[in-house]
């Protein structure tokens, strides 16, 4: 059971992640800054839990808002360049984040043993849940409660005209801003509310695994917070949460039983993926499919 | 830039409807995963179970090849012997129920375990090789035995190397098979400050983004030289941050020493700065990838020490896969070499299974020996339903061995500290090869 | 006096060792920045082919004990058929508009290359054989290395090679064509496709080159040499103006010496940091790069 709700707690972690870059990625930008934003966000809570002591709601509402201010901040310069540059300016700063992490060492002498961030040698003995008890099931709900509100609040954002902006915005900027819409400004508000959702994973993610370092917050992370989206297709939030299964639950969990060939499948398989349905596992055909089979009528005049 | 298909909308009632139906569909398809991700852990015989796991792909692929292989095979000549002794009297073979590929990242370490622990009968975790993923995995355990109000695991691990100061600590579950270097180094040093009297002065470098190499370095094998009589002659480098200000001493080896990161192409700034200082003896305390590419710049540039001396880890094939010409006479302590019967015995049938012995896989080789030793100190019953109260006997038992046989000597442990005192030997590259040069096993 | 003078000579000799290495960058710039110029497209997989490439001459000097030239031959060969087996896998089916499932796919492309390598060589760092290895000119205080030089030469004229084939042949055209307006081109009865694996085929011609000419240069060949090198031939192909061959060039030697520069002076822990730093200044203040062709692609 413990195994399986750690395998659950990853994809809930992981979808958070990948709905931080679903947000920009509508706005027809790809951005690598949320392995930073992570990073920030899972140093920051960590710091706060393990040296100051708070609890974890504050510390996962201090990391979010670090984060957020963050990738407000980012937001300015890296937004002027669109495509290919942002993504390069993204990486840049991802790399900039991961090689602070290198270097941070903070260490505080508590019980007679030191705590913090050690530079190089990471942050070990990250034991909130542990220490103060929590069962493997009541972090997972902890943590499940978390990204169904950001699930429901992305979803329910879709719905409004907050969703249309964005979707205005990454089809076609142009037309998007002779109606009015300040583009850099929409782009700025998805790169920020990104930042918060990337802090609260990290924070999140932080506490799961228990020790902290600079490897973990590699361009690679934030290959597959953008693969999480891109795979699952841009339709709607549960794209990403079936990329996120199909990576995590399948490709990494679920394939171990083929030993070492698990990992040459991984990359074989997402270029199958790619290829078959090139707008995403969950794009709009297999929505038709799913609701054929599921039997449900189409109001008529809808797509 | 972006294709981007409209997307359909229907009201909000009909969507609940498919949602539901949809989650339906989807954890039904979950379960029937879940039941094929299971490993298969009832066998009809009884046997002691273990589960291993180690990096099985990615650039230390090699670890956990060298690992599985040692395990294996160590664990296949105790069952052609017989097997081990139950509480009972039975003798039962053990059973290695799977090796899982760990990749060295810390998140699949931890999953992992906890699939060990929670779905199969194993009573220990033989994982892994990785210092940063055992951090990690030992994060999650219970940290004091007995405490009830820490809900952190409750399962054994022993992993076979995990070379990092002071890892042990973090959970009497947690258990490891490494060598002292700070015992091997000095001892190392002095040995050589007396086979060498012409050797005064010395530098080095380190990867710094590979926290063993980082700290072995700098409080280790630093100190040791220094301790033994070498004269460090790094230049005066500007301070580097926040760690040079911390006024610790082997911080201020660190600022002089050089640096360089694990994946570096570029190394000719560091070299060359070694060449100004003209060192009798020159550290190379890195893993083989960028060892060998600095010992390639070093020989570039005519940098000539009369003495190199390694970093532990890198004692494998992979250095003189590497750099066998440069790496030429390279000293490093380790704590495997085939110079006993058992060590010769061991290093012909792992060679012969595909695999390498060298002080890693050692480890994991010498684990099943040690695993053996602790279950039949702690009387186990191997049933299914005293799960629990086996992993915990295991590790009561294994927490209170503090001698067992290592394939080159006697290892003893510190009970207070978990951390294990093993043999060592130095060896050297010689004509290609690795050649034990000194062997001060008492 | 005597001080100001060795440190200048210091800085003088790190930056040529690093302009010299920096002709590695700037050979996966080149390739980076072709493939986009041509495509529009990021292949994420390019380092990856070139290393592969890299790998497969290797196995060349090690099986068959292959000259050095045929060694790199064979990268170069080999890294063109990667080059296109990366087109037709990741590339060729996915609709031409779609970048980021081409993205994606090539990062796919990326992971199972690498993990091919791996499971060939158990991860190992190998050592490659160098042209030139043990030549080194001294020239009063300053050491220059003669296979660094080699590869800066091989480096220029595999470039003007790939120029003379862009501008000079029909080759070149069809690619220039399909680059400007693939819907034009196809009216013009140039196979969209056919252009294009061919485009790829040649920049793994290039990519090949560089990867051996870099393992040449390190002297060790290993799977984690990858992902720092895709890395660094995105960010030389994008501070070199997307699409400019001469801008990735120089954006190569620019990036190696100031990396080198920064490590001289600040040591490893802020080397990167500065360099990514200078990255997001340009992306800011010239984002069309040095040589930006402006391809604004939509």
């Amino acid at each position: 059971m413990d195994y399986y709700l750690n395998l659950i707690n990853t994809i809930g972690i992981h979808t958070l992640l990948g709905l931080s870059a679903y947000l920009l990625i509508l706005t027809g930008q790809v951005s690598m800054a949320q392995a930073g934003f992570f990073g920030i966000g899972a140093y920051t809570a960590a710091i706060l839990t393990v040296i100051f002591e708070w609890s974890i709601l504050s510390a996962i509402g201090a990391a979010m808002l670090v984060s957020g201010g963050v990738a407000f901040l980012v937001g300015f310069p890296a937004l002027r360049v669109r495509g290919l540059m942002l993504v390069v300016a993204t990486i840049a700063f991802s790399e900039f984040a991961r090689m602070f992490f290198y270097n941070l060492k903070w260490r505080v002498v508590r019980d007679g043993a030191e705590i913090g961030p050690d530079g190089t040698m990471g942050f070990a003995e990250i034991r909130y849940f542990n220490d103060n008890g929590w069962l493997n099931w009541e972090v997972t709900i902890f943590l499940w409660v978390f990204v169904a509100v950001v699930m429901a609040l992305i979803w329910w954002s879709d719905k409004t005209r907050i969703g249309a902006v964005l979707r205005a915005v990454g089809e076609d900027e142009l037309a998007a801003d002779s109606t009015g819409i300040n583009v850099t400004v929409v782009k700025i508000a998805a790169m920020t509310a990104g930042g918060v959702v990337a802090g609260l994973a990290g924070s999140l993610y932080a506490h799961q695994v228990t020790d902290l370092d600079h490897h973990t917050f590699t361009v690679l992370l934030a290959t597959f917070a953008i693969a999480y989206p891109i795979l699952g297709g841009l339709s709607n939030v549960f794209g990403t949460l079936i990329a996120v299964l199909f990576i995590q639950g399948l490709l990494v969990e679920g394939l171990r039983f083929l030993g070492d060939w698990r990992m040459l499948l991984f990359g074989a398989l997402i270029i199958l993926a790619m290829n078959i349905k090139p707008l995403g596992l969950f794009d709009n055909q297999t929505i038709r499919i799913l609701r054929n089979a599921l039997g449900v009528k189409r109001r008529s005049g809808s797509v | 830039m972006l294709m981007y298909s409209s997307m359909f909308r229907l009201n909000v009632k009909e969507e609940i409807k498919i949602m539901k139906r949809f989650f339906k569909g989807v954890s039904v398809g979950l379960l029937g995963c879940a039941l094929m991700f299971s490993a298969l852990t009832s066998s009809a015989d009884r046997s002691v179970k273990v589960l291993g796991w180690g990096a099985q792909s990615g650039p230390l692929k090699s670890f956990g090849v060298n690992s599985e292989t040692a395990l294996r095979s160590a664990v296949a000549e105790i069952n052609a012997a017989g097997g081990v002794k139950l509480g009972d009297g039975t003798m039962v073979p053990i059973e290695v129920i799977g090796y899982e590929d760990s990749a060295c990242k810390k998140d699949q370490n931890i999953a992992i375990l906890r699939k060990t622990a929670s779905t199969t009968d194993a009573i220990v975790g033989m994982g892994t090789t990785c210092s940063g993923s055992c951090q990690a995995m030992f994060g999650v355990l219970q940290k004091k035995v007995g405490d009830a109000s820490d809900s952190g695991l409750q399962m054994p691990i022993l992993a076979d190397t995990c070379i990092r100061p002071g890892l042990a600590k973090i959970s009497e579950w947690a258990f490891r098979n490494v060598p002292n270097e700070i015992a091997m180094y000095d001892a190392l040093f002095a040995w050589l400050s007396q086979q060498h009297p012409g050797i005064k002065t010395f530098s080095g470098g380190t990867e710094t983004d590979q926290g063993h190499s980082f700290i072995t370095h700098t409080a280790v094998i630093v100190q040791a030289a220094i301790k033994h009589g070498f004269e460090w002659v790094g230049p005066d480098v500007p301070e580097l941050g926040p760690k040079v200000k911390q006024g610790m001493k082997e911080l201020q080896a660190a600022a002089k020493s050089q640096h360089w990161l694990m994946g570096d192409t570029n190394y000719s700034v560091q070299a060359r700065k070694i060449k100004k200082q003209n060192p009798d003896m020159v550290l190379v305390s890195s893993h083989p990838f960028s060892a060998c590419g600095f010992l390639k710049e070093m020989k570039r540039q005519r940098v000539k020490p009369k003495l190199l001396v390694g970093l532990t880890s890198s004692a494998s094939q992979e250095t003189l896969n590497g750099c066998m010409k440069e790496a030429e006479g390279i000293i490093i302590p380790t704590g495997f070499a085939p110079i006993t019967a058992e060590a010769q015995k061991a290093n012909a049938i792992v060679t012969g299974a595909g695999g390498f012995l060298d002080l890693h896989s050692a480890a994991a080789w010498e684990n099943a020996f040690l695993v053996k030793a602790a279950v039949e100190a702690a009387g186990i019953t191997a049933k299914s339903d005293t799960l629990a109260e086996d992993r915990a006997k295991f590790r009561d038992a294994l927490a209170t061995i503090t001698a067992s046989d290592g394939l080159i000597g006697p290892v003893t442990r510190d009970t207070a500290s978990g951390e294990a005192s093993k043999p060592y030997v130095y060896v050297q590259v010689v004509d290609g090869k690795w050649k034990v040069i000194h062997d001060p096993r008492g | 006096m005597e001080d100001f003078w060795y440190e200048f000579v210091e800085v003088t000799q790190t930056i040529s060792d690093g302009l010299l290495f920096g002709s590695t960058y700037a050979l996966i710039g080149v390739g980076f920045t072709l493939i986009f110029g041509a495509m529009g497209k990021l292949n994420m997989a390019y380092a990856a082919a070139a290393l592969g490439g890299a790998y497969a001459g290797l196995a060349g000097f090690v099986l068959i004990k292959a000259p050095l030239v045929l060694v790199f031959g064979i990268s170069a060969v080999a890294a063109a058929v990667l080059g296109y087996a990366i087109y037709f896998a990741c590339f060729r089916f996915i609709p031409i508009n779609n970048h980021l499932a081409a993205l994606m796919a090539s990062v796919g492309g990326l992971f199972f290359i690498d993990e091919v390598v791996v499971h060939v060589t158990r991860g190992s760092p190998l050592t490659f054989p160098s042209m030139f290895g043990d030549v080194f000119f001294e020239i009063g205080p300053y050491g220059i290395r003669g296979d660094l030089i080699f590869v800066f030469v091989i480096g220029l004229i595999s470039t003007g090679i790939l120029l003379y084939i862009l501008f000079k042949t029909r080759l070149g055209l069809a690619t220039r064509a399909v680059a400007q307006q693939d819907v034009a081109a196809r009216l013009c009865g140039i196979g969209v496709h056919s252009t294009n694996s061919v485009t790829f085929a040649i920049a793994g011609v290039l990519g090949g080159i560089a990867g051996a000419m870099t393992a040449a240069a390190v002297g060790v060949l290993s799977p984690v040499m990858t992902v720092p090198l895709t890395i660094k031939g995105i960010i030389v192909a994008v501070i070199g103006g997307l699409g400019s061959i001469p801008g990735a060039i120089i954006a190569g030697l620019f990036v190696g010496g100031f990396e080198n520069v920064f490590l001289y002076f600040r040591g490893i822990d802020e080397r990167d940091m500065y360099v990514v730093a200078l990255l997001f200044l340009f992306l800011v203040f010239r984002p069309n790069g040095l040589f930006g062709t402006a391809i604004t692609r939509d």
